[in-house]
């Protein structure tokens, strides 16, 4: 209760929060919303600028650049959530069993997350889909594994402070099994900067699945895709600036969102900020 | 009075002399849009790498920008009765960049070591032996009439170069630096960025008035506009076809229209159901309104092809179009058994062909209309073509696109390679393992006919065979937009998607 009051005190991360509820309204509805069919194509309609008939305009092809837009937030919210979750899902028991059991496996899962690390994500994601070929869902495992590391590396720094608390030491008093105490007592104590990275990492999936998609990598023609729509758009730039604006646009609101939102539960959930806000 | 007006006009002719005179000097940067895969006369497969390498290797026949054949380092020919022989008297004075003299022995050397050539199909297996009848005669005797040689002899591929060069090549090694005879020197080549040919003041032709031409590598079109624009480069192949008016209304610049030799299809696995069946390739064709496509997309540059090569080819006649008709493609595909359609897979290029990729992204648009729900993959052109030179039993895709520049302007060029049975994939270029006898039999029948006129009735009768077995997806043939700075003048855009700055000079 406590965290939500000082969350909508965060005005910034209400903001945040509006922008994504109405995305997510959006991507719910984006049939019902849209005024036409995203794949209805008609050459003769090619590149029109905004107009009564065409509110955001059309694209190369003639198709209605609102109604690729509308239901482009369904691939990029769903893009977002599914490559989280598989980060979260790769790196949490992996992080968590590191920092747990330390010594010589950690040793080396640290090691190797440090070489992961290394590499900038978006590359780590391309060499991905260079390996699975491009395409929606392999975008979508790319961008999952790349975050993996950054999960493994936050639940491990969490799981060294929180393995050291009394509660942990009491559970294993009472002869509680390993499995368990990881289970029930230190993951559930994560939960707060775990929550705080995946809100950032949604931003940055949305950014990096556009990203792969602007190379000609992630969700393949004639799927409407944010990111490809805008790759598509720069040979047009000249003649139809509407047309790299949008896609654009939609990118760079649905980023700021989640930062913000992301960046006001990090002050919310910090204890360290608590009476501050 | 008169004298004074005739003193004018002297005047006024020698300013104007002056100021038309060619100034010698200077850089001239080309931005094209693909590196070329090689130098090697035996190695390249492409236009853009033909365009560089004919600056410093020469060719025995030269086709002219008007389409014409014309000497070029062989001087004159003649043609036995029978067609077995054909004598090429090579031009004598002419030497190599490395100083070596151009004669018989050299050219002799060139065309068998082109044996072994990704092409060597324009001259061989027709041509037996090549015999020196004298210092300055080559004879090339043949085993059956070949009406296509001499056109052939003009391709940009079989190019001449130093033959001490090739005896000095080491044995399985490619040539990286050609040495040919032309008016340019190879100086330096930064894969992917660009190549750099130096003047050759030794040249027994016209000497070239620019000291350097750099063909720099833009893959993007509208980059490469874009670099036109700032002045970086003085002149570009490919103008986006929507930009044209902006840049035909833009001071400093020149919009140029030129034909294209080259023709854009899509071909089917022709062994793979359900490609096996004629009535569904046909569905296929009528389902795409080619048009619209010409239209829009191409902005109207080039045309709907009514053949398998375009117009200006020598054989060419025009078929009754596969108008737009998704009703007739609906029931085609019924009648063969797919009212619902199907699924496939749709391979393409981006960046080599005039909007390939919206080309593609349209008519996977209008398949989807009849029920054909095609998938679109595109792959970086070097491993595009490999991927489409694999052996039938390897190969996997479903529906490719594809161009082929009839540069000899003969149907036998454009249709051989890509129709004929024996031609298949990886040997030759038919990668759509197209096989009909009746057109194996007319293709070979055109090579040894005698004369144009039944030459061009066997033609007529293979294009219509092949466009009633709708053996591609008939699409376009291009034309080509090209742009230059006003300060370049002299610069040639060959119909073979060449720029030619042999004769090219910077007014600045």
């Amino acid at each position: 209760m406590h965290i939500l009051k000082r969350l909508v005190k965060h005005r910034l991360a209400l903001v945040g929060m509006w922008v994504i509820l109405a995305f997510l309204v959006v991507a719910a509805f984006a049939p019902q919303l849209s005024p036409r069919d995203p794949l209805k194509f008609s050459l003769a309609n090619k590149l029109k600028p905004p107009s009564a008939e065409f509110v955001l305009g059309t694209d190369e092809l003639g198709r209605d650049l609102l109604s690729r837009v509308l239901h482009g937030t369904r691939v990029s919210l769903m893009m977002a959530v599914v490559s989280v979750a598989l980060g979260l899902a790769l790196g949490t028991p992996v992080g968590a069993l590191s920092g747990f059991y330390g010594g010589a496996p950690d040793i080396l899962t640290q090691r190797l997350v440090d070489i992961l690390m290394a590499f900038p994500g978006i590359l780590l994601a391309i060499m991905v889909v260079a390996v699975l070929g491009p395409g929606l869902w392999n975008t979508m495992l790319a961008v999952g594994i790349s975050f993996a590391p950054t999960y493994v590396r936050v639940v491990r720094s969490s799981v060294l402070e929180i393995r050291e608390r009394e509660f942990v030491e009491a559970a294993r008093a009472v002869g509680t099994s390993n499995l368990t105490i990881v289970r029930r007592h230190i993951l559930p104590n994560c939960l707060a900067p775990l929550i705080v990275l995946s809100t950032l990492q949604m931003a940055n999936a949305i950014l990096w699945a556009a990203g792969l998609g602007f190379l000609g990598l992630g969700a393949q023609p004639p799927t409407p895709e944010w990111g490809t729509m805008l790759g598509r758009s720069q040979d047009y730039i000249r003649i139809a600036p509407h047309y790299a604006l949008f896609p654009g646009a939609a990118i760079a609101l649905a980023v700021l969102g989640f930062n913000l939102l992301g960046d006001g539960l990090r002050d919310a959930l910090d204890p360290r900020l608590r009476g501050r806000l | 009075m008169t004298r004074k007006t005739l003193l004018l006009a002297c005047v006024l002719l020698v300013g104007l002399g002056a100021w038309a005179a060619p100034k010698p000097g200077g850089e001239m940067v080309i931005g094209f849009g693909t590196d070329p895969e090689s130098l090697d006369p035996n190695k390249i497969t492409s236009a853009p790498a033909g365009m560089v390498l004919t600056h410093i290797a020469e060719t025995l026949l030269l086709m002219t920008e008007d389409l014409k054949v014309a000497p070029l380092l062989v001087e004159n020919w003649t043609i036995s009765e029978d067609g077995l022989n054909v004598l090429l008297y090579v031009r004598k004075g002419v030497v190599f960049h490395d100083g070596a003299p151009l004669n018989a022995e050299a050219v002799k050397v060139n065309l068998e070591r082109f044996r072994k050539s990704t092409y060597a199909f324009l001259l061989f297996p027709r041509v037996n032996t090549i015999d020196v009848v004298d210092e300055y005669t080559v004879r090339l005797n043949l085993d059956k009439p070949f009406a296509p040689l001499i056109a052939h002899l003009t391709h940009n591929f079989v190019a001449i170069v130093s033959p001490k060069q090739i005896a000095e090549l080491p044995e399985g090694k490619d040539i990286a630096e050609p040495v040919g005879t032309g008016p340019f020197k190879f100086d330096k080549w930064v894969r992917g960025d660009y190549v750099r040919i130096v003047r050759n003041d030794n040249y027994w032709g016209e000497k070239p008035y620019l000291d350097s031409v750099v063909f720099k590598v833009v893959p993007s079109d509208a980059t490469r506009l874009v670099l036109l624009e700032t002045g970086q480069i003085h002149a570009m192949m490919r103008v986006p076809p929507l930009d044209a008016p902006r840049v035909a209304a833009t001071k400093g610049l020149e919009l140029l229209q030129i034909p294209s030799v080259r023709t854009i299809y899509i071909a089917f696995n022709y062994q793979k159901a359900p490609f096996t069946d004629v009535r569904v390739r046909q569905a296929i064709n009528y389902a795409v309104d080619k048009e619209a496509i010409v239209k829009e997309i191409l902005g109207g540059v080039g045309g709907v092809s009514d053949a398998a090569i375009m117009p200006l080819v020598f054989g060419h006649s025009p078929q009754e179009p596969y108008k737009y008709d998704p009703e007739k493609a609906k029931s085609l595909l019924a009648d063969a058994g797919f009212p619902k359609g199907f699924k496939c897979t749709l391979y393409h290029p981006t960046g080599r062909y005039m909007k390939d990729a919206a080309v593609a992204e349209a008519v996977q648009a209008y398949l989807l209309e009849v029920g054909i729900e095609a998938q679109l993959i595109t792959m970086e052109w070097a491993a595009y073509l490999a991927f489409l030179r694999k052996p039938v039993n390897e190969a996997t895709f479903d529906m490719f696109m594809l161009g082929w520049g009839c540069v000899t302007l003969d149907a036998d060029y454009g249709l051989f390679a890509l129709f004929h049975t024996s031609e298949w994939a990886p040997v030759g270029s038919n990668r759509s393992f197209y096989s009909n006898p009746t057109v194996d039999s007319l293709l070979e029948l055109g090579r040894v006919a005698p004369d144009p006129t039944s030459r061009k009735a066997i033609y007529a009768s293979a294009l219509k065979t092949l466009w009633e077995d709708a053996g591609w997806l008939y699409l376009h043939y291009e034309g080509q937009l090209n742009a230059q700075r006003t300060v370049a003048k002299g610069l040639i855009h060959h119909p073979r998607e060449y720029i030619l700055a042999h004769k090219a000079w910077l007014d600045q």
